[in-house]
């Protein structure tokens, strides 16, 4: 694994709805690596997400991505950069059908034969998105959508993808699937991977770093691995669930 | 029986296309566009203008009717909606505009056209009479088609191009259309001036029938929201049945109603009150398919 440095936030602050919901939040991601945060709701893990994304312009701080400065550029520009994102609550266009809702994803890209090609990497990645290619999204369940909104965002044919909660709401079953899906899409794609997940358990599992978020700020950091067996991670985030 | 079907069918597609570019508007910018009858009149004035008194062929005033209006709802979003959208958190502040927008255009066709009822020569003479069932003219009959034609190639573009896509993703999921690196800015003026240009082109077609006059804007304006309340506000599936539900009532209303009196619109806006206090969402009530 390289470790040229892809995003690193440097003491963001984010006040949105009358509270601050960064306090001074100071992260990196290194290219290739996949890096989780984890922590409570309202930890301040998806506005980080949205801190990133351009949807919620930051108070103070910088964010670089790939030596150039992010913050204060458009949404769309930080699509075209290569930062696909994965809502939390999916976010699927309900009545599109599953491959606009692809095409979608490949908005700022022009060339129609490498959208073609991705989509067809796509539809290798999730075979069950092929089979329902017409169905409208909005008919498919927690889990297929699910698929559908993370290969939507590989439709940019991203370099670093943001994922917000992909386990929420869906069946333990299929919560291994896409577990398995993001570290595959981690490995083989090259495409460094950064996790908000209340499911500590799972996001440490498939990570190679995390940050343990507490009130807007970062209370514990380090490598997943070591993260797992810290007494304190277990107490706070791990909680006593363990099955 | 024929005869009301076919009347029906006729007005219906007319209205349809109106509704269409009220909905368009609504669905991406949740504005209720109360200046639509007012950019429809002013479609048919343009067309009078080019047709009428420069003496151009009708496909050109068609042609001009639609940029004319593409271009005033760009600049109307751009200089107008947009600002108060983003200041304002109100939605009554846009509902004001609108209103605000639909007076002055008013004004507007008055100081440039007057006050004159205005038509244009017939485009084609000649009437189709098929065994007396149905009984109409042919340009009736063409201006009919090419409604219907327009709405086709409305649904094809929504459908199948790549602007149209991402009016669908913005109207269903503004932020994940963000996300996936659709300019809001952009899109809502496209849709606004599409939205237009489909007003522009029904008082193009309408003109060479009915003609057009000033007082026309604010019955039309009603006439749209009520189809799209019929179809459910925001869906084109809803626009386009609302307006030939709309079509197909008046038509039938102006035939078996007749012998009582001008009395088809209080039938149907007590048929629609009913309809409304059972189905609130009308007939398809969804955002955008």
């Amino acid at each position: 694994m390289t470790t040229t440095q892809m995003l690193s936030l440097n003491n963001v602050e984010l006040y949105y709805d009358h509270v601050y919901a960064l306090k001074g939040v100071s992260i990196d991601l290194n290219e290739g690596e996949t890096v989780a945060l984890i922590g409570a709701n309202g930890a301040g893990k998806s506005s980080i997400l949205r801190a990133i994304t351009g949807l919620s312009p930051i108070t103070s701080g910088e964010i670089h991505y790939q030596g150039a400065r992010l913050d204060g550029t458009s949404a769309a520009e930080i699509v075209k950069n290569g930062i696909a994102m994965v809502p939390e609550g999916r976010r699927v266009f309900p009545y599109m059908s599953v491959k606009d809702n692809l095409l979608m994803g490949a908005f700022t890209r022009t060339d129609k034969t490498q959208i073609t090609k991705t989509l067809n990497d796509v539809f290798e990645r999730f075979p069950r998105l092929q089979e329902r290619a017409r169905q409208q999204a909005g008919t498919l369940s927690g889990g297929e959508q699910q698929m559908m909104v993370i290969g939507r965002a590989l439709m940019a044919k991203p370099r670093l993808l943001l994922l917000d909660e992909p386990s929420l709401g869906i069946a333990p079953k299929l919560v291994q699937d896409i577990a398995r899906a993001i570290v595959a899409i981690n490995r083989d794609e090259n495409v460094s991977v950064l996790l908000v997940e209340q499911n500590s358990r799972m996001a440490l599992s498939i990570s190679h770093r995390a940050y343990a978020m507490s009130t807007g700020s970062v209370a514990l950091s380090g490598v997943s691995r070591d993260l797992m067996n810290d007494d304190r991670i277990k107490a706070a985030y791990l909680g006593g669930d363990l099955e | 029986m024929e005869q009301i079907l076919a009347n029906g069918l006729y007005l219906g597609a007319q209205y349809a296309l109106i509704a269409l570019g009220l909905t368009l508007i609504f669905s991406l910018m949740n504005v209720l566009n109360f200046a639509h009858g007012q950019m429809y009149v002013f479609g048919g004035f343009v067309t009078y203008t080019v047709v009428a008194q420069l003496g151009l062929p009708f496909v050109v005033g068609l042609f001009v009717s639609a940029m004319t209006l593409a271009v005033m709802g760009a600049f109307i979003e751009k200089f107008l909606f947009r600002p108060v959208i983003k200041k304002s958190t109100r939605e009554e502040s846009t509902m004001l505009l609108a209103a605000g927008i639909a007076f002055f255009l008013d004004a507007v066709i008055l100081l440039i056209f007057g006050e004159k009822q205005r038509g244009v020569p017939k485009i084609i003479d000649g009437v189709l009479n098929w065994d007396f069932r149905i009984i109409m003219p042919y340009d009736r009959i063409l201006i009919g088609c090419l409604a219907v034609a327009m709405i086709i190639a409305f649904i094809l573009f929504m459908q199948y191009s790549k602007t149209g896509r991402a009016m669908r993703a913005l109207a269903q999921d503004r932020v994940a259309a963000q996300l996936m690196g659709v300019e809001v800015d952009r899109y809502s003026m496209i849709g606004f001036a599409l939205g237009a240009m489909l007003a522009g082109l029904v008082g193009g077609l309408l003109v060479t029938i009915t003609g057009v006059n000033l007082g026309m804007g604010g019955p039309t304006s009603i006439k749209a929201f009520l189809m799209i309340m019929i179809g459910g506000a925001g869906v084109i599936s809803g626009a386009i049945a609302g307006g030939f539900i709309l079509g197909m009532m008046e038509s039938i209303g102006l035939t078996a109603l007749s012998s009582y009196g001008d009395i088809t619109y209080l039938v149907i806006f007590a048929t629609l009150m009913v309809f409304l206090a059972i189905r609130p969402q009308g007939l398809m009530g969804k955002p955008w398919g």
